[in-house]
């Protein structure tokens, strides 16, 4: 009798464990099945969509810049065969005017500095320390301290900064002028390469950049250049909102 | 003997039980560790962020395209070519700040201590929603204008001007685009109001921004 009711309580005491086991194989399950993971091959698959699409779109967006500059020089040169029409002095101001806007290119001593994200980082994968890639940021500061050394022109990746241009990131994906750059960038610049230098080796200048520098995270060279080739900007210049002020209205 | 039977049978079962057990765990977690790639990556609307924006400046440079041979046709006939000329001239003087400008934006006003970093970031925001023209307290930003310094005191300077707060952007553009770009979840406000303790921002939409020229 006694046997028997050990017996039953030892079959009891398993029952128990298998029942809370299933519970917890349930539980496990249902929350499985509950997370709405795309699976890897329709993930892949949309990426690769995706990368298509922008693929496609920046092929576009190189010939269109192509095309403006073209016809930006084509509309130059015919401006100089009808010069006897236009005169000469208005066509001095609107050559002075598109330099400094930035629609022509332009050469001359400068510095170059190439920045690059850390040795054997790789900007796709997710896991990457973000302290290790080369932020929009970094080159927004950069950008700026040039034009602190009164820069004349600044390039990124042939990508001419004037005074309109956004570097943006999305992702992952540096956008300067909303066109993609990638690693490494050159970013040049004319001007005084003294000036220029010195402020580049001022430690508060660009206090973040030097820390992630020095700690090897961020690979950061510049150099002063005789004959750097700043390219002319390729983008639109429309305005849609802009107005003159009427004067005789004030 | 059948005892030991039924015990070895007891044995197995619980071995297959926590053998399927240890494999759903793993597979959990795995699945976890996708999840937070995903996040980590922020992966889908960057994406089509990233094509909105492509998608966008395409349409704007073929605009461009159709602008410029219009003006390549003008050009080409002599009549027209000096108003075309003139045209151009007007148009960049605009853009270079030669001539007081106006038009619809955004008006923002930011007071609190702030690093000279989130008055570059603040404008590239606007620039990148797509602001025509902005001005830094009155200082309208052109090529010839130098970046933001700081000086020892730990004040922001601009083209040799000592800024003092509150610090006002201003910008000619969309005014609602402008707007969203900044006070969207996660924008610039949002991020500069975490790390500096005590910042206001006002962002307001204008019916007319004036910018003038720079000297």
């Amino acid at each position: 009798m006694e046997k028997q009711e050990q017996q039953f309580k030892k079959d009891w005491k398993l029952s128990a464990v298998f029942v809370v086991t299933g519970l917890f194989i349930g539980a496990l399950l249902t929350v499985q099945f509950q997370s709405s993971i795309p699976s890897s091959t329709f993930l892949s698959d949309e990426l690769r969509a995706q990368k298509d699409l922008i693929d496609g779109y920046v092929d576009d967006q190189g010939l269109l810049k192509s095309k403006i500059v073209g016809l930006r020089t084509e509309i130059s040169e015919a401006q100089e065969r009808a010069e006897a029409s236009i005169q000469t002095a208005n066509l001095e101001t609107l050559k002075a005017l598109k330099e400094e806007i930035g629609l022509t290119s332009l050469r001359g001593p400068g510095v170059e500095i190439v920045i690059d994200d850390g040795i054997f980082v790789n900007r796709d994968n997710p896991d990457t320390v973000s302290q290790s890639l080369v932020h929009a940021s970094d080159l927004r500061d950069i950008v700026n301290i040039l034009r602190t050394a009164r820069a004349q022109a600044i390039s990124i990746n042939g990508q001419r900064v004037i005074a309109t241009t956004s570097i943006s990131s999305v992702g992952n994906t540096i956008l300067v002028n909303n066109f993609h750059l990638l690693p490494p960038f050159t970013v040049s610049a004319l001007g005084s390469p003294d000036v220029i230098m010195q402020r580049l080796n001022d430690p508060t200048a660009l206090p973040d950049l030097a820390k992630r520098t020095k700690d090897l995270n961020i690979q950061f060279m510049a150099q002063s250049k005789e004959g750097i080739l700043i390219p002319e900007y390729s983008g639109n210049l429309s305005s849609q909102y802009i107005s003159e002020v009427d004067v005789t209205k004030q | 003997m059948k005892q030991l039977h039924n015990i070895k049978k007891r044995e197995v079962s619980i071995l297959l039980t926590a053998v399927l057990l240890g494999f759903l765990i793993a597979l959990q977690a795995r699945s976890f560790e996708d999840v937070s790639d995903v996040i980590n990556r922020n992966n889908r609307s960057d994406v089509f962020r990233e094509i909105q924006i492509l998608k966008d400046t395409n349409g704007q440079l073929r605009d461009e395209i159709d602008d410029l041979e219009d003006q390549l046709v003008k050009v080409s006939n002599n009549q027209d070519a000096l108003d075309s000329v003139r045209e151009e001239i007007d148009q960049y003087e605009a853009l270079t700040g030669k001539i007081d400008i106006s038009g619809p934006g955004l008006h923002v006003q930011i007071s609190g201590d702030i690093q000279a970093l989130w008055l570059t970031d603040m404008v590239n925001e606007l620039l990148s929603a797509g602001a025509e023209a902005v001005s830094v307290n009155s200082i309208r930003l052109t090529n010839k204008t130098a970046g933001f310094d700081t000086i020892p005191s730990g004040q922001i300077m601009i083209n040799s001007v000592i800024l003092n707060e509150p610090y006002t952007i201003e910008a000619i553009g969309e005014r609602s685009v402008l707007e969203n770009a900044l006070i969207q979840p996660e924008g610039i406000i949002e991020r500069l109001q975490r790390s500096v303790n005590g910042v206001e921002v006002v962002v307001e939409q204008r019916d007319a921004v004036t910018m003038e020229k720079v000297l």
